[in-house]
């Protein structure tokens, strides 16, 4: 008979293992592999990592084609301390997956190293059905779900750019919403403005963009900041944002903001509009252009209306 | 982007004409010589903006969003 310490000496010898840091660097990097949480659902729904399925190791072996077809796909396993997930490396590597990877340590490890982890709370009977046609979405489903619930927005703008940007985000289900604006509801901005209505002219916007959000979908948290975005507090704003969405109305505030989400390793989605043109890029550090790769510097003042 | 499906516009601007009822779609390229994500950038904090006079004020209520056609013109 075997022991354990034979058992997972044996794996070892056909399974590599990779420490948290070097399976972080291959997720971030983009690279398309299948990340896989083999411990229990409750284990699983108390912090997992980014981007992970759960398949219970008692699964493994009849949901891994689901979850990995092609048996080069790159995989890489992990439990709570790598043991388990040792273990289940190995059977990946008996059904002929090639290309399996064992995460050193676990999510123990991962934890430890104060890499980042994710955690869900069971959808309630309303979410279920408020999201169901998502859920019908391959691309989307539970996981795609849960995943908007825990993403966090910033709206520069609850204008014309960021009111339909705010309703629709807000009905996908994006879990945390920063709301930032300094104005004040104006009856001329009713025409596009829709997270506006003519009850709240003369309101910040932020207020009457904040009651609309609750009001089409109490999941999301809106975080309203009335003021302006400035020099002073951006970096400070922004570091508690997944994406930033731009859709502010002037020049200083673009530039701004593409300077400050490029130091900050922010992803901005940059949208602008004049008179019947619309434009929309997105502004991913190092991995495309920012905004002074197309305009280095803001045009001079008068030149352009702001 | 959030759920890291599809393909985002990153290198690209896509432009819509209203009128036209046409989207059109622009490769942009990374300029090594940025001053921001350049080879050798020169602008490595936001102190530049402390500076007032190097952009414009604030846009008011209503006003057009965004640049102008002609800065449009310049990267196709």
């Amino acid at each position: 008979m075997k022991t354990l310490k034979e058992m997972l000496a044996e794996a070892r010898q056909v399974v590599p293992e990779q420490g948290p840091a070097e399976v972080k660097k291959r997720i971030d990097a983009g690279e398309p592999l299948v990340l896989i949480d083999v411990r229990d659902p409750d284990e699983y729904r108390d912090g997992f990592i980014e981007p992970a399925t759960n398949i219970s190791r008692g699964f493994l072996e009849f949901r891994i084609g689901g979850a990995a077809a092609d048996p080069t796909t790159p995989i890489v396993l992990y439990c709570q301390s790598g043991l388990r997930s040792m273990l289940a490396s190995k059977v990946l590597k008996d059904l002929g997956y090639e290309n399996v990877t064992n995460l050193q340590g676990g999510f123990q490890k991962w934890a430890q190293s104060g890499l980042p982890v994710a955690k869900d709370r069971p959808m309630n009977a309303e979410q279920i059905q408020r999201y169901s046609r998502h859920f019908l979405l391959n691309q989307v489903g539970e996981k795609g779900q849960r995943k908007l619930l825990r993403s966090k927005v910033l709206l520069i703008g609850a204008g014309g750019l960021g009111s339909p940007t705010a309703l629709y985000l807000a009905a996908a289900g994006v879990g945390t919403m920063g709301l930032m604006d300094g104005d004040v509801v104006d009856v001329s901005n009713l025409q596009r403005q829709i997270l506006h209505t003519t009850a709240n002219v003369g309101r910040p916007k932020v207020e009457s963009g904040t009651e609309m959000i609750r009001a089409l979908n109490p999941d999301v948290n809106v975080i309203p900041l009335p003021t302006r975005i400035t020099v002073d507090n951006v970096m400070d704003i922004i570091k508690d944002y997944d994406l930033v969405i731009d859709g502010s109305d002037n020049f200083d505030t673009r530039y701004l903001m593409n300077d400050a989400c490029y130091l900050a390793g922010k992803t901005n989605v940059h949208g602008s509009i004049f008179q019947f043109e619309g434009m929309a890029t997105v502004l991913a550090p190092n991995q495309g252009p920012c905004y002074r790769c197309l305009y280095p510097t803001p045009p001079p003042p008068g030149l352009v209306p702001s | 982007m959030l759920l890291g499906i599809g393909e985002p516009l990153i290198g690209r601007l896509l432009t819509y004409d209203a009128l036209g009822m046409r989207f059109r779609e622009v490769k942009l390229r990374r300029d090594p010589k940025c001053p921001l994500c350049g080879e050798h950038p020169t602008i490595t904090d936001l102190s530049i903006h402390r500076d007032a006079d190097t952009a414009c004020p604030a846009g008011d209520n209503g006003q057009p969003l965004a640049p102008a056609p002609e800065s449009a013109a310049k990267i196709g």
